[in-house]
């Protein structure tokens, strides 16, 4: 704790915008499973990073633990108190950091050449038989998130992809309607989902790629996170 | 037997029992308010709704809680849902929106401040997990202003589950039993401008969690804000007195109230809730008014002595766990950081008589209440990943005893019987 506590005091210092307000010493709580950066750490592979997210994204979440929307008990229990306000300033606080640039299980198992090709041809073209759009086609060319409401899906954990598109099955998560992930969780099979999630596990964000911005991506499905508002 | 013997023992020894049994009953079904509180009203009275008595129902309704109990999360307000864990089951809390069909759309004025007082509807006795018991001394005006304002909440039609409880209690006949056993109803009303104690034992129903209980979940007066572990949440809810408000100025404790912030440490759990639902709403006055009462409030009976185990040996591997994990922000003697990290000298995890809380916060962590118009938090890391069962049961034990003087003996079996957050 002594040298993330550290990190964390270091970081404040230097970022000038939130120098003066602490803000990274205030998440501690938050940095114990993200990073002290948001960029995801040892040992807790299966937490997605948080870092250089679109701000309108990690609002939609925090709300959406606070609120029923996701259902993750240890979320829930910190940000369940919490007015928009607050929600706000994390969310922002962590969409200006870097974004991660490593793979996230770079230990993965590995896909076979027929997996690997099938799940790169869902990530790019789709499924147009089962009503897939490109992954892609609504997380920005490089799948570096779309702002204001669409998260990079380079660098996430495949285990953590895998359990969310499960919540999408189940209902038990939930975006603003119309909620395209639920269409594409229900539509693709088991062993897609696991193909595609260790894919995309596999890939880094080697140049940092931010988000690309509001307007210049257009889903060929309607998309509720697009109708987010920026974080003021 | 001959019938003359039979005869002999019905009449000397069943009959005088039977007639004492009988005899007992009616004392008790007399104590527990007669037949008054099965008698539905009939009457209907038009109570006013203009915009005054709504803004003060709305009021009155925030401080009394009423959609913190009545609604999930992220459920329609008041169509209730909400499950409570209790010791003979699960009960649900019922939908009190306008819906005529599954809510209380068509229950007069007269109806709602009968429920409200005696804990009876028109199904029966309802479960004691409604403070019915505190909301009997709210005042009439007040009752009425709260009916009003929830008849211009949106309807919902909404059915809550069941409720899921053992034989007998699944029965409303044996709350009958439970009442005659357990509630007295009190013979006068408390005077609503006695403002602190008036909204402290009536609308705010703060005894529900801050006291000791006694057999079948029942809150003997012996135990009235003796602190005590709140069923089926596993939290520690501490006692309100004197003694335990000590360190808090009237305004210091006047601000918790509608922050969950103070230099003496913050709310989690389900004072968190009752902070981010229903207190901020409070206005100073009132606040102000509800911690003076608190202030002066007489230690229960029931009350767990203060400890004074402090110094006994805290053991090498909480010192070294504490040095390693909390010392940066809670300091080398437990002095916190003002503004920032709560001191545990007379921290209500260190020093409560259980150790329910510190085991919580040490485990998962916590995120003070974050309002839009109170101080920005400081949150507290969760060590559940980075310190073993072990480890956490040595360090809870070295900051019980140094700085709650208890007799802190917790193992790693009883820090995994703890685990699992509880959110709803």
């Amino acid at each position: 704790m002594h040298r993330r506590s550290a990190v964390a005091f270091l970081l404040a210092l230097s970022l000038p915008a939130f120098a003066d307000d602490g803000i990274a010493e205030r998440l501690a709580a938050c940095a114990a499973c993200h990073g002290a950066h948001g960029e995801g750490m040892q040992g807790t592979e299966y937490v997605p990073h948080l870092a250089g997210k679109p701000a309108g994204y990690l609002f939609e979440q925090l709300a959406g633990f606070r609120d029923g929307r996701r259902v993750n008990a240890s979320m829930t229990w910190l940000v369940q108190f919490a007015d928009d306000g607050w929600l706000h300033e994390i969310a922002t606080y962590y969409a200006a950091l870097p974004p991660r640039t490593q793979a996230a299980d770079t230990g993965a198992e590995q896909l076979t050449p027929e997996r690997r090709e099938r799940a790169g041809r869902l990530v790019r073209e789709g499924d147009r038989e089962h009503g897939v759009p490109a992954c892609s086609a609504c997380h920005g060319p490089d799948l570096a998130g779309v702002e204001p409401g669409i998260p990079a899906t380079l660098g996430l954990p495949a285990d953590y992809v895998v359990a969310q598109f499960g919540h999408w099955r189940n209902g038990s998560r939930r975006a603003r309607e119309p909620d395209c992930m639920r269409e594409v969780a229900r539509a693709l099979s088991p062993e897609d989902i696991r193909a595609v999630a260790t894919w995309l596990s596999q890939q880094p964000n080697a140049t940092g790629l931010r988000p690309a911005p509001a307007g210049s991506v257009v889903p060929p499905v309607a998309c509720g996170a697009l109708q987010t508002e920026a974080t003021p | 037997m001959s019938l003359r013997r039979v005869l002999f023992v019905l009449a000397w020894l069943v009959l005088p029992c039977a007639l004492a049994a009988i005899a007992i009953a009616a004392v008790l079904f007399a104590r527990q308010g007669g037949v008054e509180p099965y008698r539905m009203p009939h009457t209907d009275r038009v109570v006013a709704a203009d915009a005054a008595t709504l803004a003060r129902g709305d009021y009155l309704a925030r401080i009394g809680n009423c959609r913190a109990c009545h609604t999930t999360r992220g459920g329609t307000p008041f169509a209730g849902g909400r499950a409570f864990a209790t010791g003979i089951g699960t009960v649900y809390s019922t939908n009190i929106t306008p819906d005529r069909e599954h809510g209380i759309g068509d229950w007069s004025a007269d109806e709602f401040a009968h429920v409200m007082r005696h804990g009876v509807s028109r199904r029966g006795a309802l479960y004691p997990v409604f403070p019915y018991a505190h909301f009997a001394e709210v005042a009439d005006a007040d009752l009425d202003a709260i009916y009003a304002w929830l008849r211009t909440q949106p309807a919902s039609a909404s059915e809550p589950p069941s409720n899921r409880l053992e034989p007998p209690a699944d029965s409303r006949r044996a709350l009958v039993g439970w009442r005659m056993l357990h509630y007295r109803p009190r013979d006068a009303r408390i005077d609503p401008n006695d403002r602190g104690r008036y909204l402290v034992e009536g609308l705010g129903h703060c005894a529900m969690c801050h006291s000791a209980r006694g057999e079948r979940g029942s809150l003997p007066p012996e135990g009235h804000f003796a602190g005590g572990r709140i069923p089926g949440i596993g939290w520690y809810a501490p006692p309100l007195d004197r003694m335990q408000l000590a360190r808090y100025s009237d305004g210091e404790l006047a601000d918790y109230l509608r922050t969950g912030t103070s230099a003496h440490g913050s709310a989690y759990g389900p004072m968190a809730e009752v902070v981010y639902a229903s207190l901020r709403a409070l206005t100073p006055d009132d606040a102000l008014a509800i911690a003076r009462h608190l202030k002066q409030v007489a230690p229960a009976p029931l009350r767990a002595p203060v400890g004074t185990e402090a110094g006994n040996d805290p053991g090498s591997k909480g010192v070294q766990v504490y040095a390693h994990a909390c010392a940066d922000c809670h300091g080398k003697d437990g002095e916190g950081k003002p503004g920032a990290y709560p001191p545990l000298q007379g921290s209500v995890a260190a020093s409560a008589p259980d150790a329910t809380n510190a085991l919580r916060l040490v485990l998962y962590g916590g995120m003070p209440v974050a309002l839009d118009d109170g101080p920005r938090p400081h949150s507290m890391p969760p060590f559940v990943q980075q310190l073993d069962a072990d480890e956490i049961a040595a360090v809870v034990n070295y900051l019980r005893r140094r700085w709650g003087g208890r007799d802190s003996a917790l193992t790693a079996q009883d820090v995994e019987a703890m685990q699992g957050i509880v959110v709803d």
